[in-house]
């Protein structure tokens, strides 16, 4: 009589501990998928990333409200300078295509002997980059260099529009 | 005794379990590599940060001119004018003391002694028409007033359109094409559709 029940509250005890057992794995699992920046939504990039295109990019340069955004044409980013170290594989530039235009860019940042540093994919209203990758990097010096919008039309042919040099003063340190 | 040593098993198991919670809570990722959060901030001042946006400027969208008439008259000027637009949309840090935003503008294939403003056929790049661009609205255009391609382009970055040192600056100016460039063809060996590209450079120089 005195096995049987102590069988019974071991077999109690046991359904207890398996319980808190599937109980404790179930709280890691929903604390894991919970976690921020990795549950992400692959169009959502994260920012400062090199090479990474965000969406609702924005040149970030103060636009009271009675400036002429309005006026019909496209926008182009202008650059003072940009800066890098001898030896890095990147740089802090911001290169987009404004969220107020209604055409496509492609952003090629060069050098002004034709040294091509980096060519961006088509870049719809509203993505950019802070940071670029290059294709090569640079010994220290001062460089004159430039970034060029190749603007298109948004259709399948992505049709040639007018394009635009931003040039800019890239120092190596 | 059995059940004793089930019951220590699933313990040792719920412990595991606890330790991996905490383990995996400073776990490294692809997309965390350092662990730590960053925390980012922007401070205006009147020193542009390298890599930023400085300026934003607005350029048209494209050479358009519509359709095109072949003058009956070869002795007068049939112009085909199209306003554009050229202006500062946004600028930030930019001291007008010393600096200004200059834009030049050329012809996507122009080079310095070969500077014409063309559109070209679609179809066949051997027939083109020219056209010139001035810095005022057609109402303006005066028969003393020169276009800014009247004279030869003598740098690589084009004709100086203007500079600009103030958000809301701006070039209204005038794309112009003679129409009576078309006489003397046949109108079946040119039709078609035209098409021309310009180039705005813009650079910080010295005001």
């Amino acid at each position: 009589m005195n096995d049987k029940k102590s069988h019974n509250r071991n077999k109690t005890i046991l359904i207890i501990l398996l319980a808190i057992i599937l109980i404790s794995f179930a709280v890691i699992l929903s604390l894991l998928l919970s976690r921020p920046g990795e549950r992400q939504d692959e169009s959502k990039t994260t920012n400062g990333v090199v090479g990474t295109i965000t969406d609702n990019w924005d040149p970030g340069v103060s636009q009271p409200e009675n400036s002429g955004g309005s006026k019909k044409g496209t926008q182009i980013p202008g650059y003072s300078s940009a800066e890098m170290k001898e030896g890095d594989m990147s740089l802090k530039l911001r290169v987009g295509n404004p969220k107020e235009n209604t055409v496509g860019i492609f952003a090629t940042v060069k050098l002004s002997d034709g040294t091509v540093l980096y060519t961006s994919p088509l870049l719809k209203p509203g993505q950019g980059l802070d940071e670029i990758p290059l294709n090569q990097t640079l010994s220290k010096g001062t460089y004159d260099a430039m970034v060029y919008y190749q603007c298109v039309l948004l259709d399948e042919e992505q049709t040639p529009l007018n394009a635009a040099e931003s040039a800019f003063t890239l120092i190596v340190n | 005794m059995k059940t004793k040593k089930i019951i220590t098993l699933a313990l040792a198991a719920a412990m595991v379990s606890a330790s991996a919670l905490s383990v995996s809570a400073g776990t490294l990722t692809e997309t965390n590599t350092t662990g730590q959060t960053e925390v980012t901030a922007r401070i205006d001042g009147t020193t542009p940060v390298p890599g930023d946006v400085t300026y934003v400027i607005t350029i048209p969208d494209v050479v358009d001119f519509g359709t095109l008439t072949q003058p009956e008259n070869t002795d007068k000027d049939s112009f085909k004018d199209v306003p554009y637009s050229v202006s500062l949309t946004e600028v930030n840090n930019l001291d007008v003391a010393t600096q200004k935003i200059a834009v030049y503008v050329r012809d996507q294939n122009a080079s310095v002694g070969n500077s014409d403003f063309k559109i070209t056929n679609k179809a066949d790049s051997t027939k083109s028409f020219t056209y010139d661009i001035y810095d005022v609205l057609p109402e303006n255009i005066t028969a003393t007033k020169q276009s800014i391609n009247a004279n030869s382009m003598t740098q690589a970055a084009g004709y100086k359109l203007c500079d600009f040192t103030t958000q809301g600056d701006a070039v209204d100016g005038t794309l112009r094409l003679n129409q009576t460039q078309l006489c003397g063809y046949d109108i079946a060996d040119i039709v078609g559709d035209y098409s021309g590209y310009m180039v705005f450079l813009s650079t910080i120089e010295n005001a």
